[in-house]
């Protein structure tokens, strides 16, 4: 285990996919579990960069700027499917305007907090996405994220026939 | 940001992902179960809108982790607050969050120990239709001759089973396509006409079940339906006994339970079959373990067996008259060990609900059109007029814990029973108000899902009794007439009748009288029986002509 009674906050460094090296507080950087399990394996010395060769510079920004935030949040736990994980979409208002962002930026937290295996990143993120589905109609939605419509018309109004008891509430 | 010319946009590596804003679907491209996560987040109505999107969306938004999450969240949490012994939700309430691992499925694991067959978004419809009282309705003709003999149904996971003197013996399918399965022709004289019918909740095997026919002259038959081959095969015939008519019989094998006319009760066991012997055709005739007369049981009767914990448990759930408050409920069980042995007789009748009836009676005046409503019953004054807010049942059933009743006063009343090793008993009454009719059947099911149906047939009622009135939360229900809800057949025979009611009346308005006894009669009239199973209510229909249909509502 690393020791963590250091008189100023560690840090560490992180080596993005374009090889920018960034340096962060260690607390800030261990919302990522992945992070978190690679320093405990590395043991404790915090002089080498760490590679994260699936995010990029810009990306790892945002995602640690999120990370500083929720820094003296509760740890995350390495329970999957946690139960407080609740259904509902309610979004803080400090996590809306961080996700206000051009979809590549979203998508690409949402792959990253994904790869960094940053729980409530993640959720933020596609608690985001349904909201963005949410209210829609079929055709806003395609229109909204560029989805190509593989049916016939025979198909989708046959699955439209299908689904119509779920519809009206 | 950069913009780079790629066209494509097949696997290609996320470095050299193509970077024109606003023609890339990014949000395809997540894994599957980014997706399944994202999906997780909007409600049912949405999955449905999403299944139009593409294949692949329509693959995932399907999926059945998703419905089940969305099954569990609606269906089975919000109950855990009814159910007595999962004390204050509020307090625990993260262990009641659904999770993929450890949900409390409460009454709902059968679902869940089929496992990976179940699916889920059709579940999930199932109870949605069942809640909203949504349904399609279709016909099975039985007779069409008249004079109809009286018939018999039973209704056993998907497959209906219909006796009567003339056709025999015959097995509906429930399911779609709602065809004859299996039929057997009574010959022989002694078996012309069957008076009971009962099924064994326990299957042999998926295509194997065994049910009871019991007749007039006091013998039973049992019969094993062969589904794969479509036929009845007869595996036991009982000497005819003097003890005169089987008025009702139960089955839960090796026991069988007979009740006669003159209200002698029999149990029987039945030899244990040899384990590796499946073909086996026939049964060793049984053996008579008690007997046992009654003078205190009236029509109508729900004859049950359960297995309990070491034992088997035999009741008699019937109507009693009393002499201060009209009719009142029994029940009488025997508790047998697994060998036939008797441990105790007992017997409850329901706490005597009607003392407050002096004050509270009610004055049906015309019982078959006003609308039943707790309100309307109070505002009733209390003259003290003959008729008993308990008039003769026309209907009783009877699933532990629950004892249903339905009045010919629109009403339905629901006891629970109480059976524990040191007591029996049976809860006070509660009435049941949404009927605006006479109530002529009802039937209830393990889980306090109960039908009824009015005696014309017209209106049709699913009732969710889970708890029994003592939860605030159905007592609330009750009082809101949220408790029961009618079903809307979105195609079909009622709506047909109910079009053709009012264009009769229509016209009788324009001066044709005749109109409406002629639209009348053809209208069809139930006798009172009715059934269901996880997907369909069936109903028996009489129609003045005397052909009879069963009248399948189905809920998928």
């Amino acid at each position: 285990m690393a020791a963590t009674t250091l008189e100023a906050p560690q840090k560490i460094l992180l080596q993005t996919s374009d090889n920018v090296e960034l340096k962060v507080d260690r607390d800030v950087a261990e919302r990522s579990i992945l992070i978190k399990n690679l320093l405990e394996d590395l043991g404790g010395e915090g002089s080498e960069a760490i590679p994260i060769p699936n995010v990029n510079e810009a990306v790892m920004k945002k995602v640690l700027e999120w990370c500083e935030q929720h820094r003296k949040d509760a740890p995350a736990t390495q329970d999957d499917d946690s139960d407080s994980r609740k259904k509902s979409t309610d979004i803080d208002e400090w996590d809306q305007k961080f996700m206000q962002v051009d979809q590549e930026m979203l998508f690409e937290i949402i792959l990253a907090a994904n790869y960094l295996d940053i729980k409530a990143l993640l959720d933020v993120g596609c608690k985001t996405v349904a909201n963005m589905i949410k209210g829609k109609s079929p055709d806003e939605i395609r229109k909204t994220f560029n989805i190509q419509n593989d049916f016939t018309p025979e198909e989708e109004d046959q699955i439209r026939r299908e689904n119509e008891w779920a519809e009206d509430r | 940001m950069a913009k780079r010319a790629y066209d494509g946009d097949g696997p290609l590596g996320r470095e050299l992902k193509v970077r024109r804003i606003d023609s890339i679907d990014r949000l395809s491209q997540l894994s599957d179960e980014l997706l399944l996560r994202i999906l997780s987040f909007v409600p049912t109505s949405t999955l449905g809108l999403c299944q139009r999107l593409s294949h692949k969306f329509h693959a995932i938004a399907g999926d059945s982790q998703l419905w089940k999450a969305a099954y569990y969240n609606r269906f089975v949490r919000p109950r855990a607050s009814r159910l007595p012994g999962i004390k204050d939700p509020s307090m625990s309430s993260n262990h009641l969050f659904y999770s993929s691992k450890l949900s409390k499925w409460l009454d709902d694991e059968h679902l869940v120990r089929r496992g990976q067959e179940t699916n889920w978004k059709r579940q999930y419809k199932l109870r949605d239709n069942w809640s909203q009282g949504k349904c399609a309705v279709r016909e099975i003709s039985v007779t069409e001759k008249p004079p109809a003999p009286p018939l018999i149904v039973r209704m056993h996971d998907g497959v209906v089973y219909t006796v009567d003197s003339i056709a025999g013996l015959r097995a509906w399918s429930s399911k779609k396509d709602r065809k004859l399965i299996a039929t057997v022709e009574l010959e022989t004289q002694a078996d012309r006409n069957p008076t009971s019918l009962a099924v064994d909740p326990q299957d042999l095997s998926m295509d194997r079940h065994r049910l009871v026919v019991g007749f007039e002259d006091g013998h039973f038959c049992i019969y094993e339906l062969r589904t794969d081959a479509g036929r009845f095969l007869e595996v036991y015939r009982h000497p005819r006994s003097s003890n005169g008519m089987l008025s009702a019989v139960a089955y839960a094998s090796p026991y069988l339970v007979t009740m006669t006319e003159g209200q002698l009760l029999s149990l029987y066991k039945f030899p244990e079959a040899e384990k590796d012997d499946r073909g086996q055709d026939t049964l060793e005739p049984p053996r008579l373990l008690y007997s046992l007369r009654s003078h205190t049981v009236s029509l109508p009767l729900s004859l049950t067996i359960r297995p309990a914990s070491g034992s088997i448990i035999a009741s008699i759930a019937y109507s009693v008259p009393t002499y201060l408050s009209g009719w009142s409920v029994g029940i009488q069980e025997m508790r047998l060990t697994s060998d036939g042995e008797l441990i105790e007789s007992r017997l409850a009748s329901a706490a005597n609900d009607n003392f407050h009836s002096l004050a509270r009676r009610g004055s049906f005046s015309s019982p078959s059109t006003r609308p039943s409503s707790p309100s309307m019953v109070s505002a009733q004054d209390s003259s003290f007029g003959s008729r008993d807010a308990h008039a003769k049942p026309t209907s009783l059933s009877y699933s532990h814990p629950y004892l249903l009743v339905s009045h010919p006063d629109n009403t339905l009343t629901l006891y629970l029973v109480t059976s524990t090793s040191s007591s029996l008993s049976i809860g006070p009454g509660s009435r049941l108000w949404g009927h605006t009719s006479s109530v002529s059947g009802a039937y209830v099911g393990g889980r306090g899902k109960a039908v009824s149906v009015s005696s014309h047939g017209d209106e049709l009622r699913v009732w969710e009794l889970e708890g029994g009135m003592a939860s605030s939360a159905t007592r609330r229900k009750l009082v809101t007439g949220e408790l029961s809800v009618r079903l809307r057949p979105e195609n079909g025979v009622a709506s047909q009748n109910l079009a053709a009611i009012s264009d009769a009346i229509l016209q009788r308005g324009s001066g044709s009288g005749l109109a409406l006894e002629h639209k009348m009669e053809s209208m069809s009239v139930t006798r009172g029986w009715v059934g269901f199973d996880d997907e369909n209510v069936i109903v028996l229909r009489e129609k003045s002509q005397g052909s009879q249909a069963l009248v399948v509502y189905d809920f998928t």
